[in-house]
């Protein structure tokens, strides 16, 4: 059995890697470079604390895995697990906050609600005149990259063949069933095809002959210059959307929950600056005055189903993508699920 | 190790203030920047390198190499050369143990690379997970330039929109002439330049300037800037922001901070970028050592704050600006041991060489420094003898000096031209990236313009001309002018040709042929 996966991101690399474990023979197409898409520019944001049983039972999972991987593969992805707090502005969003720590503790994860005020227990320099309060959950931050070049290690000393630059024009469909696929001009021949494209699973799919509608999302972030320990929980603000941390190499690592967009661009925007600076100083007054030194943007896309791990009416193709906002965090369970689909098959 | 006497420049005493480092009482000058008083005070070391902890100095003067970070007042991160000092200044260095200067992990320069090699924090003590996560806690440890901000930045967070024709960014000789010849044509223009003052490069050219007698030959530069100044000034259309770096050009809008506390957002129908150049460096041994320079860190030092680099200077380079610093630093009392130039004869002007002789300071053609020697600071410099850009052997020497200054070559600013989307063009003649445009100077982003070094390293004159065409296109594409504006572009267009005419046009020309579109 020969798999082809579309897309060298988390969702890609973490399949591959299970399917290698299986001893399924598997090629990976990444179209520019490893860490291109979402997954080499997200703020690695690592939570169980979601809004559904699927996703919460899915999180917590990938949460252990993430321990085990890193000493299977012998890398190590900075995992800190400093905690995770959702702060609210509205009573809405603070009800709503409960109710899904409400469900969360039903399922096992450790959170509890907090007050404005206990906010500064995580983070002293917490402006709680900011916030109406929040939940403190287990948690904290993963940095994207070696989670990508810790995948890809472990896959390539599994055998599989994690080619970049490389970019699907084609999928060759032979009596509604996959026959193969064409990358940079060459035919693979190959029993099954992964769509672990991100962003671009829309287009992948439509090379299928399979529609599918995921939503397109563009997220913006930055990172200002570098400070020791400074902040330790990763803190979302749930009514603006903003959200930061610091990195292991000491930035502040800041953005704001992404928007629909039609097409795919990820150019960095100067609203987007203001905006984020505005409610991070207000979140945390020392920071202001420091240095933004980079600013980006991602995109992902959102599935009906987040995320969509199903079959289609093509043989052998199969949908992995449509993980949203939580592709860190959900990624290294799913891959198992897609793994076992593929098997069933 | 403040200048007292120039023969050009004169350097007015502020009130005596005192500032404290790492709690030590310091004497300084109002007037002066925090990393001047500190190196006037005999501060050699300013911040620790992250990894390796070697000493990093006072470098580059103008606010972008982030060498002499330091933490003031309680805030972090604080450019010390960006700011100015106040009477009971609290500074901080914030690397090393228990300071920059006394750093017990020093030590890590000789053993970390065998300890703890590079990519090690990804591949040693992955397993166990307990042992992962414990390394993970003494890592983090170690993380991190600035420290904690202990107090809130008291600066203010202003907004300002402001609408406008023309904007142009960098106040040097392109950025003036450009605002200036946009203006006169009757647009609206708005000047911005990250400095206190205009100028660009010209504020460091305490000499007369080379070229014909109509393009200011014998005029000092500092003398130029001031000219274009006052013209500036007649002009009621301009509005020149100092002290205002661009950070964006998002989709023809112009992001600005003003004296680091107002944010501007500016709406221009047309851009010109004028950004000028920055310098390159050169690689050898210990390069980083404190006292190794670049020419203009040393030309801000001494020409702007009125300090020494030190007492003996070797020069690296010995184009225009390496024989012209050269003299300034002969003017200004410090000796200069010597000057190596890596190609077989002298880059700059015979002029400037013979001055340079005369003065009894030898130029060594075929030579490179090899080495900088020293601790903690630069203390002897080592050269060698080239051949086919060959080190060869045995033909080493020390050279007894104080400062290494390197002056071989600028490279364009280029990068808010990559960021707007100008389509880019590796030119060696031309210094490096330049954009692709057309003769008066547009990129292939619609409205936006360049001018001076950086579509090309060349010279103030040539700077100014590139300005005037590309302001006075500017204002015509927005109708203002008339048959007259036109006239004037054409003239300028021809004069630049003519001025390009001559053999040290040759290879600006060969350049400007790989980018340059109809
Ligand atoms: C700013 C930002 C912050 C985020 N923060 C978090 C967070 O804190 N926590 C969290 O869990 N998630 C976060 N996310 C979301 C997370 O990054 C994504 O859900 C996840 O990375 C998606 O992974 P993926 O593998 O599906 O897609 P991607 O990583 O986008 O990978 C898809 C890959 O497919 C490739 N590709 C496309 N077309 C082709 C083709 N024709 N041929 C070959 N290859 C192709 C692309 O180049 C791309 O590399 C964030 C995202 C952004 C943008
Ligand atoms: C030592 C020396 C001697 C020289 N001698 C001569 C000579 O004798 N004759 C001659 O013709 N030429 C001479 N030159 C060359 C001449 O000085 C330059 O070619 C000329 O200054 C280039 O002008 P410019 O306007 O393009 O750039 P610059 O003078 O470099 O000005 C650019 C300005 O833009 C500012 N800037 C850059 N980025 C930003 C930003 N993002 N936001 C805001 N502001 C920004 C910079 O701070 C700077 O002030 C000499 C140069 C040197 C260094
Ligand atoms: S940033 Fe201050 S010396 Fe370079």
């Amino acid at each position: 059995m020969r798999v082809a996966i579309i897309g060298g991101g988390i969702v890609g690399l973490a399949t591959a890697y299970n399917l290698a474990k299986d001893g399924v023979d598997v090629v990976v197409f990444e179209r520019k470079y490893l860490l291109y898409g979402a997954s080499g520019r997200n703020s690695g944001g690592i939570t169980a604390m979601l809004n559904n049983e699927r996703l919460i039972e899915m999180a917590k999972k990938s949460m252990k895995i993430y321990d085990e991987v890193q000493s299977e593969i012998g890398f190590n992805f900075l995992y800190r697990k400093d905690g995770y707090i959702k702060v609210a502005s509205t009573e809405n969003d603070l009800n709503k906050l409960k109710e899904e720590m409400n469900l969360q503790k039903r399922m096992g994860v450790k959170v509890k609600q907090i007050d404005a005020n206990e906010v500064k227990d995580f983070i002293p320099d917490f402006n709680a005149d900011a916030v109406i309060g929040g939940v403190y959950g287990e948690g904290g931050v993963i940095f994207p990259w070696p989670v990508i070049w810790g995948y890809a290690k472990g896959c390539r000393e599994l055998g599989v063949d994690v080619k970049d630059y490389t970019t699907v024009e084609e999928i060759v469909v032979k009596d509604r069933a996959i026959d193969g696929v064409k990358a940079n001009g060459e035919f693979f021949k190959v029993d099954f095809i992964v769509n672990a494209a991100g962003a671009w699973s829309n287009e992948i799919s439509r090379m299928a002959g399979v529609e599918l509608n995921n939503k397109i999302i563009k997220e913006e972030i930055c990172v200002t210059e570098s400070l020791k320990p400074y902040l330790d929980p990763y803190l979302l603000d749930v009514t603006t959307g903003i959200y930061l941390s610091q990195s292991m190499r000491g930035e502040i690592v800041g953005g704001i929950v992404g928007n629909e967009v039609e097409s795919i661009d990820v150019k960095g925007s100067l609203d987007f600056l203001v905006k984020y600076a505005k409610r991070a100083v207000e979140l945390i007054p020392k920071l202001k005055g420091l240095c933004i030194l980079r600013q980006w943007a991602g995109v992902y896309d959102e599935g009906k189903d987040i995320p969509n791990i199903s079959t289609t009416n093509v043989k052998g193709f199969i949908q992995a993508n449509g993980f949203g906002k939580f592709g860190m965090c959900l990624a290294p369970a799913a891959a198992i699920e897609v793994t076992r689909l593929i098997r069933k098959t | 190790m403040r200048l007292g006497e120039h023969p050009i420049l004169e350097f007015k005493k502020g009130k005596e203030v005192t500032i404290y480092f790492n709690g030590k009482p310091i004497k300084a000058y109002e007037g002066e920047t925090v990393a001047s008083a500190l190196y006037a005070a005999g501060v050699r070391i300013f911040s620790r390198s992250f990894r390796f902890h070697r000493p990093r100095g006072f470098f580059c003067a103008i606010g972008k190499c982030s060498a002499c970070m330091m933490e003031v007042d309680g805030i972090p991160n604080v450019r010390t050369c960006k700011v100015y000092v106040r009477d009971g200044m609290q500074i901080r260095t914030q690397t090393g143990t228990p300071d920059a200067e006394k750093d017990r992990f020093a030590a890590l320069d000789d053993i970390i690379d065998r300890l703890f090699p590079h990519g090690a924090h990804y591949k040693r003590f992955t397993t166990p997970r307990i042992l992962r996560e414990f390394m993970m806690k003494q890592m983090r440890k170690f993380t991190g330039f600035g420290n904690p901000p202990k107090a809130v930045y008291e600066g203010k967070a202003e907004f300002e929109e402001i609408e406008a024709d023309v904007a142009v960014i960098g106040g040097g000789p392109g950025g003036m002439s450009a605002a200036i010849y946009a203006a006169r044509a009757g647009a609206k223009v708005v000047l911005m330049d990250e400095n206190p003052f205009l100028g660009g490069q010209l504020v460091k050219q305490t000499h007369r300037f080379f070229g014909s007698g109509r393009h200011r030959a014998g005029t000092r530069g500092i003398k130029i800037a001031t000219i274009l100044e006052d013209e500036l000034k007649e002009l009621e259309n301009v509005d020149v922001r100092k002290e205002t770096k661009v950070f964006g050009i998002y989709d023809g809008v112009v992001a600005a901070v003003q004296k680091d506390e107002k944010l501007l957002k500016v709406k221009p129908k047309k851009i010109v970028v004028a950004t000028g150049a920055y310098e390159r460096t050169l690689i050898f041994e210990n390069n980083d050592l404190p006292g190794v320079y670049g020419a203009g860190g040393v030309q801000t030092l001494m020409n702007v704050y009125g300090i020494k680099p030190g007492d003996v200077g070797l020069i690296v380079g010995s184009g225009n600006v390496g024989l012209i610093l050269t003299y300034q630093l002969m003017q200004a009392g410090i000796k200069v041991a010597a000057i190596v130039e890596a190609m077989p004869r002298i880059g700059g002007y015979f002029v400037h060489a013979a001055k340079v002789r005369r003065l009894g300071v030898p130029i060594y053609v075929n030579h490179t420094v090899t080495k900088a020697i020293g601790k903690e600071c630069v203390e002897a410099a080592e050269i060698a003898r080239l051949e086919n850009w060959q080190i060869v052997e045995g033909s080493q020497r020390v050279i007894d000096c104080d400062f290494i200054c390197v002056a071989v070559g600028l490279s364009p600013t280029h990068e808010l031209l990559y960021q707007a989307g100008c389509e880019m063009k590796f030119v060696p003649e031309l210094g490096g990236l330049v954009p692709i445009r057309n003769k008066y100077g547009e990129t292939t982003v619609n409205g936006l313009y360049v001018a001076g070094d950086v579509a090309g390293i060349e010279e103030a004159t040539a700077a100014i001309m590139e300005g005037r065409i590309a302001g006075v296109d500017a204002a015509i594409k927005l109708g203002y002018g008339g048959d007259e504006a036109i006239k004037i572009r054409e003239e300028v267009v021809k004069d630049l040709e003519e001025f390009r005419s001559g053999p040290f046009g040759e290879r600006i020309v060969a350049g400007l042929k790989k980018v340059v579109v109809a």
